[in-house]
């Protein structure tokens, strides 16, 4: 045991002065990370908001309430309104400032009141999409509203925009409620289709799927925690496979061939530098990761040592492929050959999530896709102790196998001759 | 102890060794002489336990070499041809490690590390990253990493290639004192000079086989006290070869067209002899060489051809 502690202590420092190593290793699935989450949307942040400036040149009862339509109960959620004036606003939206300009000419209200043409104008900001389409839906709802208004009561409305008969100040109060009481009784009669609404939208989660499916999560950070992580662990395994072609080119291997504790134990000490270096990346990016996503600190430890078996696991994987190259270069190019399909159809670049069905059903497949599908139900605390257990079986044994493989690869390739 | 007995290794088609025999004895430096390709780092591949022989048997302090691998491996230091050191790792890291690899912990690794710097001259060096040093102080680390743990046998394999010449002096007696305090001492190289100052013994390897073994006072019997003498020109009809071989003391090495390697007893004053047979057999002479017998003249004489070839 002594030999192989004294190995892996050695490589651990070998990788510990390679810096710049470690950062590719680890740096590439983070810049991928941030490009990716950027994309996607990451955790949920302050809802987006439409920022309307309004040039109200009508000021009357009407337009008023057409600014507080814009902005009150739900709608308010989205939206929110500022008067200003025609000057202001154009040169506030030139500069940016502002998801939308809208124009109320005068004489909006009287409009309104007699169904004659009026012209709305909405400037929008072109540095935005959705939002302005948001603020011109909207308005498009008013419209639609007035229109249904006037089918409704309009010779009432009409009336009103008249002003009161005779030269009177005021509409009589009989004019008033006997108007009141109509609006009241069409309401009542048009409550069946109003309210509640005939047509309601709610939030529904996703079919059940088989058990062999992972739960989905929404949180873009917690699709793309397990799949950056994945990541930095197959290009560490891509470059910890070519440990022992590094070794050779030192001509470090054929001294270590030849020393008393030879193939077995040297194999089992680089296993053992892959694991502790799996570990320590893991646990900076679990713990960012947990700490980030606020997850349950409780599910770290068993998933901290799936990551770490899961990489040393991929890392046999690589060395005995590249055991097979006749040269380093070789070698090298054959990683990566076995690289980079892995990532992208194990999960380890797309999420399985984003991945159309075919797609994901080959992840399964795949060692980093199976190795994922477990870490993401160990991390969610969906996997039940037995399952769990059969699972690290499983995985310990695939690298015992292969390790097997890679030390009697090894001695066929760099001695025995 | 080394013995090796008839030991072959076939690579497919190619016979690399062909029946090597030799026992290299304790407190005694025994060298394997020959040219690149000879076979010598076959054999000394072989001794290590990182080639498997094809046939015959090898033995290290009565370990055989594939029967008992590690306690023969345990008996042995090796100092490859190759500079096998870890280069971000320091000169004290690298000695202790690969002491540590023949099981030396604690006090007593750090006692023979601490020694082993001094004795390679690299104290001052010892904490800095080997990368940074020059190839003659990695070549002095490559040496110091092959006996730090004080193995009874060591295998060198052309240790002063690419050697500075003050490097090679001190590398050199370190390997007299080695074999002084009892080491079995196997070394490889294709320069005599080394060859016949260093070695106890010798075998003279030539495409897989030994064509001469011995003490070096018993190989330069071989030769007897005969001078090589090495023509260039142009040499054609056996007349001139018939002429050449009724000389007494003279003996034909190699002949062909452009270049005549005769052994000649006292052949300064032949000379005149020689060169008159050989015009008067229509033969022209353009260079000549004169060597005293050495190692170097009896590889010639077995083989026909230069060393370095």
């Amino acid at each position: 045991m002594g030999f192989i502690w004294i190995t892996a202590l050695k490589d651990l420092r070998r990788f510990w002065r390679q810096p710049l190593t470690l950062a590719v290793w680890v740096g590439i699935p983070l810049m991928v990370g941030v490009l990716m989450i950027s994309l996607f949307g990451g955790r949920e942040g302050p809802r987006p908001q439409a920022y309307v400036l309004v040039a109200d040149e009508d000021d009357s009862f009407l337009s008023g309430a057409l600014v507080g339509m814009l902005s009150q109960e739900a709608a308010g959620d989205y939206v929110r309104a500022e008067r200003v004036t025609r000057e202001v606003g154009r040169a506030r939206i030139e500069k940016g400032d502002g998801t939308a300009l809208l124009i109320i000419p005068a004489g909006f209200g009287e409009a309104v009141l007699r169904e004659d043409s009026c012209t709305l104008r909405l400037i929008t900001n072109p540095s935005q999409v959705i939002l302005p389409r948001i603020v011109e839906e909207g308005l498009s709802i008013v419209a639609d509203g007035s229109f249904y208004a006037h089918r409704l009561v309009g010779e009432d409305l009409r009336r009103f925009a008249d002003g009161p008969p005779g030269g009177a100040n005021v509409f009589a109060d009989s004019t008033v409620a006997e108007f009141s009481v109509r609006v009241n009784r069409l309401s009542d009669r048009l409550a069946h289709y109003l309210n509640p609404p005939l047509i309601t939208m709610e939030d529904a989660p996703p079919p059940e799927e088989d058990a062999e499916t992972e739960s989905v999560t929404t949180n873009a950070g917690m699709i793309f925690l397990p799949t950056l992580l994945f990541m930095a662990l197959l290009f560490m395994a891509q470059g910890l496979g070519n440990e022992y072609w590094e070794e050779d080119r030192l001509n470090t291997l054929r001294r270590v061939l030849v020393s008393p504790r030879g193939v077995p134990a040297f194999v089992g000490a680089k296993l053992l530098a892959a694991f502790a270096l799996m570990l320590c990346v893991s646990l900076i990016a679990l713990a960012a990761g947990y700490a980030y996503l606020r997850l349950d600190w409780s599910t770290l430890p068993p998933v901290l040592l799936w990551a770490g078996c899961a990489g040393t696991a991929l890392t046999t994987l690589f060395t005995l492929l590249q055991l097979f190259a006749a040269s380093q270069r070789a070698a090298h190019i054959l990683g990566m050959s076995l690289l980079f399909p892995l990532m992208f159809l194990g999960g380890s670049f797309f999420p399985v999530e984003v991945m159309p069905d075919w797609m994901a059903a080959v992840t399964r497949w795949t060692p980093n896709g199976w190795a994922l599908m477990w870490f993401k139900r160990i991390m969610l605390a969906e996997a039940g102790p037995g399952p769990l257990a059969a699972a690290f079986a499983a995985l310990l044994a695939g690298t015992l196998v292969l390790a097997i493989i890679c030390g009697w690869r090894l001695r066929r390739r760099f001695a025995r001759g | 102890m080394i013995q090796v007995e008839g030991l072959r290794k076939q690579y497919g088609d190619f016979q690399a060794v062909k029946g090597i025999s030799f026992t290299a004895e304790p407190g005694a430096i025994f060298g394997l002489l020959g040219p690149n390709g000879a076979g010598k780092s076959t054999t000394i591949g072989c001794i290590s336990g990182l080639l498997e022989p094809s046939a015959g048997r090898v033995t290290v302090m009565g370990h055989d070499v594939v029967g008992d691998g590690p306690a023969s491996r345990r008996e042995l230091g090796i100092v490859p041809q190759e500079i096998a050191v870890y280069e971000d790792l320091s000169a004290r890291e690298n000695l202790a490690y690969w002491g540590a690899a023949y099981g030396l912990r604690g006090a007593a690794l750090r006692a023979r590390v601490d020694a082993i710097l001094e004795q390679v001259g690299l104290s001052d060096r010892a904490k800095g990253a080997v990368k940074k040093f020059s190839g003659g102080m990695k070549r002095r680390l490559n040496f110091g990493c092959g006996i730090v743990h004080e193995p009874r046998v060591l295998l060198l394999d052309e240790p002063t290639v690419g050697v500075d010449p003050q490097s090679r002096v001190h590398l050199l007696d370190h390997v007299r004192a080695l074999a002084a305090s009892g080491a079995c001492v196997l070394y490889t190289t294709h320069y005599l000079e080394e060859a016949e100052v260093l070695c106890d013994r010798l075998a003279i390897v030539d495409e897989g086989v030994i064509i001469a073994m011995g003490t070096l006072a018993e190989l330069r019997a071989q030769l007897g006290e005969k001078d090589l003498l090495r023509l260039g020109g142009r040499f054609d009809g056996e007349a001139a070869l018939g002429a050449l071989a009724a000389l007494p003391g003279l003996e034909i090495v190699q002949a062909d067209a452009e270049t005549l390697t005769l052994a000649v007893a006292g052949a300064t004053g032949r000379l005149p002899e020689i060169f008159r047979v050989l015009e008067g057999a229509g033969c022209e002479v353009r260079e000549t060489t004169l060597r005293q017998p050495s190692l170097e003249s009896l590889f010639i004489k077995l083989t026909g051809k230069e060393l370095r070839e």
